[in-house]
């Protein structure tokens, strides 16, 4: 392994999870962690499962040890439930005011992840094969169906909401935005493994799901650092109202 | 391999569309000029005779069956055209509301609020109306008539935003 391999590797493990350490620091002193308490936890969780996973690897002398197999299983189980708990929060963010619209976005949220729930069924079943590590091959199938559904139903909601024109709350919208880049980026990453990739390829590959966690914790820090901008003011001036509402009172 | 291919390009358009509603966000402000576009382009009274189920009937009484028939047709195009523009200046009202919801000022924030709810629902409306009309112009002996409150919804939407202009000049008078 070359030696600035070896370096980006583990700035890449490492760097992400140092940064996510201000994410939940930066909420608790904006009070953001009463309105997400998901995403808050999602930070302190990820933060601790790194740390356990750090030690794994160190006492197990590698990423291959035992040790490290089976805490990174249970992390990445408590990873994957609360990231479906986050597009639930971003979604009661979104619809909660407009009670309306709940109904309506509830029943397409829940077509879209029986649809979601099948191309992920398929997909594993066309893509899975023995490997040398069953229990590592089954964690990859079900990270790969997760991220098709988690992709598909963040896609769903932006869609969704700009159909009704309803604009995201900037860290709100970082919130998704981070998850998209991540499980999109992890999509790339697994379909690409599929093909036949020289060994120079793979490594460079491997870098892709840490690098892609790395952009979503820089994005979550920078919308969480950006604030929430003032949209109304800027968009429409009293006299352009005046003319609109003599447009409306005529038309009326 | 053909599967592996359109799986890397599924992955890769996902990533790209997440990546272009990012860069469009910024532009999907509330955009004035379009909303009055979309109601300059409305005449509410021809949209009401449109969908004004005694004028069908009317017709029905008047005109042979296949006479009938094709007007119906006719006059199904024409409101689907309406039901098209309302919709698109419902999707302004929503953007208008839902900037003014953000306002600092609780009053004009609620006032938002009751504009982007409104329109909103203005907006299911006029798609429920926009596929009750495409299924009206496909056969015209169905009898559908739910166009028409859509033009209800649409005075209440407009209403609001006339307070809201009221409320907006009071509260920019009193700072």
């Amino acid at each position: 392994m070359a030696h600035w391999y070896k370096f980006v590797l583990y700035y890449l493990w490492i760097a992400p999870h140092v940064l996510l350490v201000v994410v939940p620091v930066l909420m608790y002193t904006r009070r953001l962690h009463k309105n997400f308490p998901v995403f808050f936890v999602y930070t302190l969780y990820e933060t601790l499962g790194f740390l356990l996973r750090f030690g794994a690897f160190a006492a197990g002398r590698g990423l291959g040890g035992g040790l490290y197999r089976y805490v990174f299983l249970v992390t990445a189980v408590g990873s994957i439930a609360l990231r479906f708990g986050i597009i639930h929060e971003i979604f009661n963010n979104i619809f909660h005011d407009y009670p309306r619209l709940v109904g309506i976005a509830s029943a397409s949220t829940r077509w879209v992840t029986g649809l979601l729930l099948v191309a992920a069924v398929l997909t594993a079943w066309y893509s899975s094969g023995a490997g040398a590590d069953n229990l590592m091959v089954g964690v990859s199938v079900l990270s790969r169906s997760v991220a098709i559904i988690q992709a598909g139903l963040l896609l769903f909601l932006f869609l969704f909401s700009r159909m009704f024109g309803l604009s995201w709350r900037s860290f709100v919208f970082g919130i998704g935005f981070g998850f998209a880049i991540f499980s999109s980026a992890q999509l790339v990453n697994w379909t690409l493994e599929l093909t036949a990739l020289t060994e120079h390829s793979k490594q460079l590959l491997d870098l892709l799901p840490t690098g892609s966690y790395h952009v979503s914790v820089l994005v979550w820090l920078g919308y969480l650092l950006a604030g929430e901008k003032p949209v109304g003011a800027a968009t429409y001036t009293a006299p352009e109202m005046d003319q609109w509402s003599g447009e409306l009172e005529r038309s009326q | 391999m053909t599967m592996t291919l359109l799986f890397v390009l599924i992955a890769f358009v996902l990533l790209l569309s997440f990546a272009y509603l990012a860069m469009r966000r910024g532009r999907d402000l509330p955009n004035v000029d379009q909303a009055l576009t979309a109601i300059r382009s409305l005449d509410i009274e021809a949209f009401r005779n449109l969908v004004d189920p005694e004028e069908e009937a009317f017709l029905r009484a008047r005109l042979p069956v296949a006479e009938f028939k094709k007007i119906k047709r006719e006059r199904a195009r024409v409101a689907l055209a309406y039901v098209r523009a309302l919709s698109r200046a419902s999707l302004q009202f929503a953007r208008l509301g839902d900037a003014a919801r953000r306002s600092p000022d609780p009053a004009i924030a609620a006032s938002g609020k009751q504009i982007a709810d409104s329109a909103i629902y203005l907006r299911l409306r006029a798609l429920d109306a926009g596929a009750q009309l495409m299924l009206s112009a496909a056969f015209p002996s169905l009898d559908l008539h739910r166009a028409r409150s859509l033009v209800q919804q649409y005075d209440r939407a407009t209403y609001l935003l006339i307070q809201h202009n009221v409320l907006t000049r009071a509260h920019g008078r009193a700072a």
